[in-house]
């Protein structure tokens, strides 16, 4: 029997969970940051999006493994 | 198709080579990045050769992601911004033109079938540029040499490795310094693996969007891939500016070398930079 796919969802799916809370956690402070002051929303945007590529780049680690896993 | 079910569902990590001259093996993905590069070039050349001081339609659209992304730079770079702001606006269209190029009819889908393996197998002439790790881990060491340049330029040899690798408590810099080592190294992996994975797990999403229910609904995914395309062209711009600006890192003690006007750097378009704040960012 082959494991690989499984290999593959199991290492996708797992590593998806860490940087999901994180970027749950990161939007919904930015969210609440531009609620409380919405003329921050310039301010906010940059180290906004730098912080959610940072966090999302563990996910992407986590799918090329499974992608390497998938393919050789 | 040969078959229904799961082979209908192509995807090759790797790109196709077409053809080679002498050694050099030619892929689509190559392809794909000189398509994308032509059309920056013929807008750019086509705009600025009847450019206008009140713009026209196609001026403006083109103008305004070089004023937007110059907004932020200027906003976050510091005194020297205006040296390395034209390579983030560079690298922030070359990126999003070579991601949106994959979303395009044809691309992908046009091609010649080829025997692999047994099984009949579609090469397609074009495939997006960044779809390929070649194209971004290459990106990603444009990047990473142009911040060492970057910073050495602005502290000098001596100024840069002492920055980067000698801790503030000097006795800590044997613990410290192979950190930093990996930690430089580490955004050339982070870099291309990011743009290189959203963009392939992109094409892997709509094929199996395609597969699974033909009509309708990719529509849906294809905007979805709009939108990370975008933000992860803006993302790979942001970040290289943020490498940049820590390994100038002229808001730290030694102030010195900061006041010599760097406007020599600057190409000299757009010449209207100045009016916008940084507050029109988002």
């Amino acid at each position: 029997m082959d494991l690989t796919p499984l290999a593959a969802g199991l290492a996708m799916g797992l590593g998806a969970i860490g940087p999901g809370i994180g970027l749950g956690i990161a939007v919904s402070k930015a969210m609440e940051a531009l609620g409380r002051n919405p003329e921050a929303s310039g301010a906010i945007f940059v180290p906004y999006i730098l912080g959610i590529a940072l966090a999302e780049a563990i996910g992407i680690y986590a799918l090329v493994v499974s992608l390497i896993i998938l393919f050789t | 198709m040969p078959d229904e079910g799961g082979s209908l569902i192509h995807v090759r990590i790797d790109a196709e080579p077409l053809f080679s001259v002498g050694p050099l093996t030619v892929t689509n993905s190559m392809v794909g990045a000189v398509v994308t590069s032509l059309i920056l070039l013929l807008v750019a050349w086509y705009v600025t050769r009847r450019s206008t001081l009140v713009p026209s339609r196609l001026q403006t659209a083109v103008e305004f992601p070089i004023e937007w992304i110059g907004n932020i730079v200027e906003g976050t770079g510091g005194t020297r911004w205006r040296s390395f702001a034209p390579l983030v606006i560079s690298i922030f269209l070359f990126v999003l033109f070579a991601n949106w190029l994959g979303l395009l009819p044809g691309v992908g889908t046009i091609g010649l079938f080829e025997q692999e393996h047994g099984e009949q197998v579609l090469v397609p002439f074009v495939r997006s540029a960044s779809a390929d790790l070649n194209f971004t881990l290459g990106l990603a060491i444009v990047s990473f040499f142009a911040f060492i340049g970057f910073g050495v330029k602005a502290n000098g040899v001596k100024g840069y490795l002492k920055h980067t690798f000698v801790a503030n408590p000097a006795y800590m810099t044997p613990i410290m310094t192979p950190i930093h080592l990996i930690s430089e190294l580490s955004r050339l992996i982070s870099l291309s693996m990011r743009l290189f994975g959203n963009v392939f797990a992109g094409e892997v999403l709509l094929a199996t969007m395609l597969a699974l229910v033909p009509l309708i609904v990719p529509i849906a995914f294809l905007g979805l891939e709009l939108v990370f395309g975008f933000v992860q062209a803006l993302v790979f711009a942001l970040l290289t500016m943020t490498y940049v600006i820590l390994a100038i890192a002229e808001n730290e003690q030694h102030g010195t070398a900061e006041l010599e006007d760097s406007t020599h750097d600057h190409p000299g378009d757009e010449p209207d930079r100045h009016a916008a704040p940084q507050g029109t960012a988002a």
